[in-house]
């Protein structure tokens, strides 16, 4: 279970932030396009820094707590993931907070919604359907 | 300056620069993504926290390449450079990309909202 460790801590975060897409409506997987022409460069990039920076000596990782499945310059596979993961997550927050700070997005916020139809007392036994206005 | 530190510190000026002068998606002027951006860094210092604690450390860093600053517990102050580098270059592509296929407005020349439903009629037809 140790090795697993960072794999864990990123889908800590994977599931943590989960909420942010479906009841705070950050549409952020739901434009998977775009979440690839956001991330996947970002990610290439630092990955080429993980691989400088391992081939430099800045960092090591402990073979304790990795799984030690390592990609190609020396970059364990669980720095791949980071970059993926953490990237995601923020693009959430970020689209999240958006929803909520801006008047005119706080409508695509589904819990909001959902507050709202209770308050008009119609949601007794009627469930909110995809894309119902 | 320390290898890691001087990287650092280049990678996010980079990102900066790159926002400044190639994508302008404007994202550094939305209030959102500094409010983001703080929760982020919540976060962050529990992941990282965790990744980088002396006591059982899952990433260890080398003194020789780094700055002596460790700051909250174990975590190296450069490491805040480098995820706000990594997080700011995505939601930089992000805002741009959204704006150069439509899905966000330019903010500008905000288009009034009759103008965008011809285009949405046709993407989504009812």
């Amino acid at each position: 279970m140790d090795h697993l460790q960072y794999l864990m801590v990123l889908g800590a975060c994977l599931l943590v932030t989960l909420p942010l897409e479906v009841v705070l409506g950050a549409r952020v997987y739901r434009q998977p396009r775009r979440l690839a022409v956001a991330v996947l460069p970002a990610a290439a990039l630092f990955y080429l820094w993980d691989a400088v920076a391992v081939s430099r000596g800045h960092w090591t990782f402990s073979a304790s707590y990795v799984t030690g499945v390592t990609l190609p310059l020396g970059v364990p596979l669980e720095e791949l993931a980071f970059f993926v993961v953490v990237p995601i997550c923020s693009l959430l927050s970020f689209e999240a907070v958006r929803n909520l700070l801006d008047a005119d997005r706080r409508t695509a916020v589904p819990v909001l919604a959902l507050v709202r139809r209770r308050g008009s007392l119609r949601a007794a036994g009627s469930r909110p359907v995809a894309g119902d206005r | 300056m320390p290898e890691y530190t001087a990287a650092a510190v280049v990678g996010l000026l980079a990102v900066v620069v790159a926002e400044l002068v190639w994508f302008r998606s404007g994202v550094l002027r939305l209030r959102a993504f500094w409010v983001s951006m703080a929760i982020c860094l919540l976060f962050m210092v529990v992941t990282n926290g965790w990744l980088t604690k002396l006591s059982a450390p899952i990433v260890l860093y080398n003194a020789a390449t780094k700055s002596p600053w460790r700051v909250p517990w174990d975590i190296p102050v450069e490491d805040y450079l480098f995820g706000f580098a990594l997080l700011t270059l995505v939601t930089v592509v992000w805002q741009w990309d959204g704006r150069r296929s439509g899905v966000e407005p330019t903010g500008r020349h905000r288009a009034p909202a009759t103008d965008a439903e011809p285009r949405d009629a046709a993407a989504a037809p009812h």
